[in-house]
Formats: C-alpha cells, structure tokens, sequence
C-alpha cells in the first residue's frame, strides 16, 4: 500500500490518522464528543478468523480494560478490551451479522467493532498518535515476530 | 521453570468446567503456571461460551436425562463429556504463551499428540485446533484469556460417546441426527477404538506429564488449589449452573455442525415453485462428501435422487459446477420434477454447503 497516511511493517497497516491503545491493540477515531473503536490490523492477524462475537448492550458503561464485546476465533476466546472508560453507543452487529469477518477483512473500515462516548477524558490522554503508534508497534512485531495478513483472504 | 501440577481426579460436571476458570480469574503475576487434570463424575453437556443452548441442544432431552449443560468461557460447539475424558487445562501467564492463536495450539497440543505416539496411536497435530489419528479427530482444543491468565483445554480421550453425542444436540430432522452420528463414526476416533481396549487413566496421566515436562522444559511439582481459587470455584459453581448464564443469548456465529477442522454437516432449505427441496450436506476439505435431498417435490422415477446424491459427491461446492452434473443425470436418466430444475438441486446445495464451511 503507497498511501502516505499509513503505515506499514510487516505487512502490519497502520493508519496515520488514528489513535491508539497499543497494549489493548485497539484503535479509535474521534468523531466529536463519541469514537469509533475497532481491533488493530496486528489484533486481527493475532486472533486469526473471527467466528463469532458477542457485543454488550448499548448503555453499557465499561472501565479501562474491561470488555466491551467478546470475541471467539479459531476456538480462542477473549475480549476486546475498552481503552478508556465509556458508555456504549452503538454496536456494528448488523455489520458483522452479515460478514462475521469484517474485522478481518477490513479492521480499520467496515469492520469498526463499536461506537461510544468517553467518560475519562484524562483516559484519553494515554493513547498514541499514528506515528508514535507506528514506532511502538515496530517493537512490539519484531518482538512477537509477528506478520500481518489478512486472515479472510 | 517450575509448573504446579494439580490432578483433580473425578469432580463434579460443574466443578470439572468452573475449576479452571477459577485458577483462571484468581490468576497473579506471581502464580506459578499450572496444568490441571480433571474428569467428571457423571456426563453432561457443554458448551462454547457463543453458543445459543436453546439452538444448538436438545434442552428437553437433556432435562429428561438429567444431563446438566454448562456453559463454557471457551470456544467451539457443545460436546457430550463423561469420565472418559481427561480434560487437560492449563492456566499461564501471558508472557510464557506464544502470541498468536495457531502459534499456541501447536505449543499446547505437542504433550497430547506425544502422548498418544507413545501409546503407539500416530497422531498428529491438524491446525488449528485439532488432533488427528490418520484423518479420524481424537479431540479438540480450545483457548482463552480470562483475567490475567492465558488458558488452554483440550483433553486425552480415552472414549467418546458418539450416539450420546448426537442425541443432545438439536437438529431439524432425526435424518440429520444419524448422519451426525454417522460422520461421528466416520471421523471420530479415541484411544480405546486404536488400543482396542480401554486404557488405564493413571498411566495415561503418568505419559502426558512425562511429556508435558519434556515439551516445556520444565520441572513438575504436584500442588493443591489455594483456598482463593477453591472461593472462586465455589462462586462460579453457582454461576455456570444459573439459568441466566445457561439462556444468554448467542453471540453472532458461523453455522453448520463441525465434526472436524474439515468436515461440517448442514441442512438447508429452499423453496421453488414445485416444493421445498431440504439438503444436508457434508463438506470434507471444502468439497461435497455427502449430499442428502428430501422435500415435498415429485421426481420421476424416483431413483433420480439417490443417482443425483452419488453425483455430486467429490465435487466442488459451486452452484455452476454442480448444476452441470445434475443436468447430466436429468438427461442420462430422463428425469422429471415440476417445478424443480437441475439448477434448483445445485442452488440448495451450493447454498448450504457455502454457509458450512
């Protein structure tokens, strides 16, 4: 991929214009007061194809760390963590009611996992511009020896 | 590195479930990893932690039979467990577990795949997530992250009860339930149809700790559970057995009963204007293994449909490539069906066999 607002290491893509909760592997995009959360492209690759997932209900107020949705692939189970405390807003269940594997197929698009409103703004604060996410990912795919694929294809 | 070693032996349905999720939430960055070793007492139902127990279990069955079904905080379908299983847990800290999920189900299952080499059955590891005796699955895997501790299961599968197996799950038709029961016989195997008799679990246990130690290197100390992790156990003894953690809903799931990581079963349906064409269909390796058509539809003569059934068999699930087969079989038989085309035949089976694999 050439487009200068990503980048990419090992195969790994990561966009320029989000931000991110490196040890949580989640990314999230700033839409106003509300944000756009989904698995980073690394997430995706780790857990591999998605079969099933499971979102709390819009209302929900998660802390840091805490799970937001559940997520099963290839007979791994876990959460998708919340990088910040929130209160959900919207889920993508119809998205991924008709393509389980949007995640994997398009992490940073179709397949955004849930929309919700901070409630820690001070939480806010510990995410990671792209770049700086960029670096620390470096790190962290030559750590896990990691290379990214898109797991749908 | 040292791993504590607890051998539960026989616990109860629950207990043999909620025990490893309790090691799992009382997990400290201090803890030692440790492999549990469990059987149940009395059979029961489990299943996967997205599973919907009303869609995927016989629930009236079950009751009749006394048969507990408990939900897991693991993936994967339900299953029919009793005390012919070891299920083999282990809790660890994340930092000793390899990262990626196909990465850690080849770590975990070396013990298990050398412990049955050494009882002489060649099995192997077939990715993700399963053990393979020459094509025949004797066994599963599944994995989690539960509090601070990375967990795997999976078990030594002395036996299996097969026709317990598809009893308890819901199915549309009994047509589907025997050839659940069938594509059980045919890909499934246990240590006691290789060995051909029953082995003993203790020497069963004594290898697969021989070479656990030997696959992580690692000195082995038998240990207890800490009376924090039997409190934990104790509180999530009532909550695996509550109604509400039984009947919450499903998560968003992929379809079709998978036998093993190659083949599934699935039914489906399709309505055309000369009935209602109902398919189960087999995949083996993404190709059609076994094709049932039923339905409410005239064929004439009526052997057409067995002859349509044997072949489509070994094809490719495409909808072009099995109509042009089925058109073949109209003409050498001079079939005839108002209201259903060859290409309705091909459509209902391309159709669920998509959805199933």
């Amino acid at each position: 991929m050439q487009d200068e607002r990503v980048r990419v290491y090992r195969g790994c893509i990561l966009p320029l214009d989000l931000l991110y909760d490196v040890e949580h592997d989640v990314w999230v995009r700033l839409e106003g007061e509300q944000a756009r959360l989904g698995m980073t492209d690394p997430a995706q690759t780790r857990a591999g194809k998605l079969v099933a997932i499971r979102f709390k209900r819009p209302g929900t107020v998660v802390e840091r760390g805490r799970a937001l949705a559940t997520i099963e692939s290839g007979k791994w189970v876990g959460p998708f963590p919340a990088p910040f405390r929130c209160e959900i807003l919207e889920t993508n269940q119809s998205g991924f009611e008709r393509d389980i594997l949007l995640a994997n197929r398009d992490p940073y698009g179709e397949g955004w996992l849930l929309l919700v409103r901070p409630l820690a703004p001070e939480q806010l604060d510990d995410l990671l511009p792209g770049e700086e996410a960029f670096q620390r990912y470096r790190q962290r795919i030559d750590e896990l020896g990691l290379t990214c694929f898109r797991c749908a294809e | 590195m040292r791993i504590r070693v607890v051998d539960l032996g026989l616990v109860s349905p629950v207990r043999s479930q909620t025990v490893y999720h309790a090691v799992g939430y009382a997990f400290r960055s201090d803890a030692p990893p440790t492999i549990l070793l469990v059987s149940t007492t009395d059979p029961y139902v489990s299943i996967g932690y997205h599973q919907d127990a009303e869609r995927e279990v016989d629930l009236e069955y079950c009751r009749q039979a006394g048969l507990p079904v408990i939900r897991r905080e693991v993936g994967g379908g339900a299953v029919y467990l009793d005390h012919n299983q070891v299920f083999t847990q282990w809790i660890f800290p994340r930092e000793l577990v390899p990262v990626r999920v196909e990465d850690r189900f080849a770590w975990y299952v070396r013990p298990l795949v050398e412990t049955y080499r050494q009882w002489g059955i060649e099995a192997t590891w077939r990715p993700i997530n399963d053990i393979h005796v020459r094509g025949r699955k004797i066994g599963g895997t599944g994995a989690a992250s539960i509090g601070d501790a990375e967990i795997l299961v999976g078990s030594l599968m002395l036996d299996f009860d097969t026709k317990q197996m598809a009893r308890v799950l819901k199915v549309a038709s009994e047509k589907m339930r025997d050839k659940v029961f069938q594509s059980l016989e045919e890909y499934m195997t246990t240590m006691r149809r290789e060995l051909g008799t029953m082995p003993d679990r203790d020497q069963v246990v004594h290898t697969y700790l021989e070479q656990c130690s030997a696959a992580l290197g690692a000195e082995l100390e038998f240990g207890e559970l800490t009376p924090e992790e039997e409190a934990v156990a104790a509180e999530l003894d009532a909550r695996f057995a509550s109604e509400e953690w039984l009947y919450q809903k499903g998560g968003l799931r992929e379809s079709g009963i998978k036998i093993h990581t190659d083949v599934r079963l699935h039914e489906a349906a399709l309505k055309v204007p000369g009935g209602l064409i109902r398919v189960i269909v087999r995949t083996h390796g993404g190709r059609i293994d076994d094709v049932s058509l039923s339905g409410d539809f005239t064929l004439l003569p009526a052997l057409g449909l067995a002859a349509i059934e044997q072949a489509v068999r070994g094809l490719s699930t495409r909808r072009e490539e099995l109509a042009v087969r089925i058109r073949e079989v109209y003409r050498a038989l001079g079939l005839q069906s108002p209201g259903v085309t060859a290409e309705d035949f091909a459509q209902a089976i391309a159709q669920a066999a998509h959805s199933a694999i």
